[in-house]
């Protein structure tokens, strides 16, 4: 097996890298560095996600272009790669007959792992995901919670640099899917490994990753720390007040402001026009008796984000910040 | 979850060659037909088969030591020793296990492509390759486990309850018999039962597909040769051929006869370059579809 290349500084590097199905092509000329940490994928159904990642994998070649993923090329070094990738795909994948301990300690044999270190490992992954109890059950009864966290151990049993989720949240009750987050929170921030989380559900990626690859029709549109993506003057503000409520509220439209939305009373979001200067609010609240609590410039958010780079802005409105982006 | 109860612990070990997946296929696949007592129905009726065989060269030493007229009687029976005879044992045996490998092939190859077990294989470190020769010595042994170990262990049997060790010096063409159409069986049922899985995965059609390519094609081959005579098509028959070449490897063919058993390997060689063929199809497919 070649050795890892020394710490590399980015996790994922693609350089011009495209695939086509047939004449279909699912990846255009994608070019991105991803550095270390929890990075989500987002993007429509047939987007080019899955691709992607199959190409990270290393089961799929690129039609052109190359990249390295932990530092191996993506094509010339790709055993050694999946050897270093945890996978956890969408679909049930699991072997029908197998109890869940023999199954998690094939993975790590077919990882490269010698037969007892993996039984052993197994046990650990399986105890640390709280599946000990029912380890020795046949998979095929298991809960869709319970495949969910078996397919998760299966992926970490090699003790992988890098996990590559796939929908991970599928099909779990709320309940199953903050647990699964909290999980996959934990094994980002406090064990150090690299996880690409693959969904359409925004609040996941909001809930666990730093970092954004938004695809879209087979390009990257936006690629980075979610923070440095976001843009952070909307024009738009958060005002909370005591006091007089319609005649402020009022006073503020009569000043040329347009009132966004009024969550309840005493609240408003107000777009301002380019100059406008702060002081402005409380010499208005000063005019008509109101006490102004708070003045909150208003953040994209990131199914925001999402909507602005895929150009579909004018649907904001009805998508909730943790639902499902329209398509 | 309560993670601070479990800590997560790193593995520091150095990972071993993706061939030694291939091994760990193997003893799974075995274990999830072992495991299945709908399987041991099949084997069982090997097991039976083997055990007549192996009390019949026993009482046969027995009673020769007595009476050499009852061991000539008894070899009317065919348990000889003969290359002849062991054709015919592993014949039987093959029988059987190509039933136990129509209803074994969708457990074994089958609920990968119909449950997602190749995506399992195939993110992980090993290969397309290391995928196939795993699955391939999967079905290999059990056909081994079903025929040829049997039948080795039945020679060893005669030649050690023989007067002298000297039938093993007498009969290597047997040993060669035993291992060559072992090899067959083995080779041919295995890369045809995963090609047939993997495209036929469900058990209903898949056992139909299997028993049907073996007897529908001999009554073609038979009503063919029927029709025009010519011996020839008889190559059709799959199974008659592997059974040729399994009692030339005996020595028991006549060589005279058509066809001969060079047109059977050629046969039965190209069978197995289509299978291969439909199989890697196979595998790439569901790589870029999973």
């Amino acid at each position: 097996m070649s050795s890892a290349p020394t710490s590399p500084a980015a996790l994922v590097e693609l350089t011009q890298l495209s695939h086509f199905y047939g004449k279909f092509q699912a990846l255009k000329n994608v070019s991105l560095t991803v550095a270390p940490g929890a990075i989500g994928l987002i993007g429509q159904n047939g987007a080019g996600k899955s691709t992607l990642l199959k190409i990270l994998l290393g089961l799929l070649n690129p039609s052109s272009g190359r990249g390295t993923v932990l530092g191996f090329d993506l094509v010339r070094q790709r055993h050694e790669l999946r050897g270093r990738i945890g996978f956890m795909p969408e679909a049930e994948s699991l072997i029908p007959g197998m109890r869940g301990v023999d199954l998690v300690a094939l993975a790590g044999e077919l990882s490269g792992m010698p037969r007892r270190q993996a039984l052993r490992r197994a046990h650990e992954v399986l105890s640390y995901l709280e599946l000990d109890e029912v380890r020795y059950r046949q998979c095929d009864g298991y809960s869709v919670g319970m495949k969910q966290r078996l397919k998760l151990a299966a992926a970490l049993v090699h003790d992988p640099q890098l996990l590559l989720l796939d929908e991970p949240t599928a099909g779990l009750d709320p309940q199953g899917r903050d647990a699964m987050l909290r999980l996959l929170h934990a094994i980002a921030s406090r064990h150090g490994k690299s996880l690409i989380l693959s969904t359409h559900l925004l609040g996941d990626i909001d809930r666990v990753c730093e970092q954004v690859i938004i695809v879209d029709r087979g390009s990257i549109l936006g690629c980075g720390r979610i923070g440095e993506l976001r843009q952070h003057s909307l024009g738009r503000y958060r005002l909370r007040w005591r006091g007089d409520d319609s005649g402020f509220a009022q006073a503020l439209t009569e000043s040329g402001l347009t009132i966004q939305t009024t969550p309840r009373a005493g609240e408003v979001v107000v777009e301002v026009p380019a100059d406008w200067k702060t002081v402005r609010f409380f010499e208005i609240a000063a005019r008509h008796s109101a006490i102004l609590s708070d003045v909150v410039p208003e953040e994209e958010d990131l199914p925001r984000l999402y909507h602005r780079l895929i150009g579909t802005d004018s649907r904001l409105a009805s998508t909730p910040a943790t639902g499902y982006p329209k398509s | 979850m309560e993670l601070d109860q479990a800590g997560y612990r790193t593995w520091e070990g150095q990972p071993r060659s993706p061939w030694w997946g291939c091994l760990s296929i193997v003893r799974v696949g075995l274990s999830l037909i072992f495991r299945r007592w709908v399987f041991w129905i099949l084997i069982g009726l090997g097991l039976l088969n083997f055990l007549f065989h192996f009390a019949f060269i026993y009482l046969k030493a027995t009673l020769s030591v007595q009476n050499e007229n009852i061991a000539r009687f008894l070899d009317n029976y065919k348990v000889t020793g003969t290359g002849q005879a062991y054709a015919d044992f592993m014949f039987a045996q093959a029988g059987i296990c190509a039933l136990l490998l129509a209803f074994a092939g969708s457990t074994l190859i089958g609920s990968d492509y119909r449950q997602g077990g190749m995506v399992f294989y195939l993110s992980r470190g090993i290969g397309k390759w290391h995928y196939i020769v795993g699955k391939l010595l999967t079905i290999a042994a059990v056909v081994t486990i079903v025929t040829t170990l049997p039948a080795l262990i039945l020679f060893i049997e005669y030649g050690t309850l023989s007067n002298s060790f000297q039938y093993f010096l007498d009969n290597p063409r047997v040993l060669c018999g035993i291992l060559g159409y072992g090899t067959v069986l083995a080779v041919v049922q295995s890369l045809l039962i995963f090609a047939i899985a993997a495209w036929v995965p469900r058990t209903v059609p898949l056992v139909m597909t299997w028993l049907g390519l073996f007897a529908l094609l001999k009554g073609l081959a038979d009503a063919m040769r029927a029709i025009d005579g010519n011996r020839y098509w008889l190559l059709l028959g799959f199974w008659d051929d592997m059974n040729r070449l399994g009692r030339w490897c005996f020595g028991s063919l006549d060589p005279n006869r058509i066809p001969s058993a060079g047109y059977c390997l050629a046969v039965l060689a190209a069978l197995c370059v289509v299978s291969l063929v439909l199989i890697v199809r196979r595998v790439r497919a569901v790589e870029v579809v999973s």
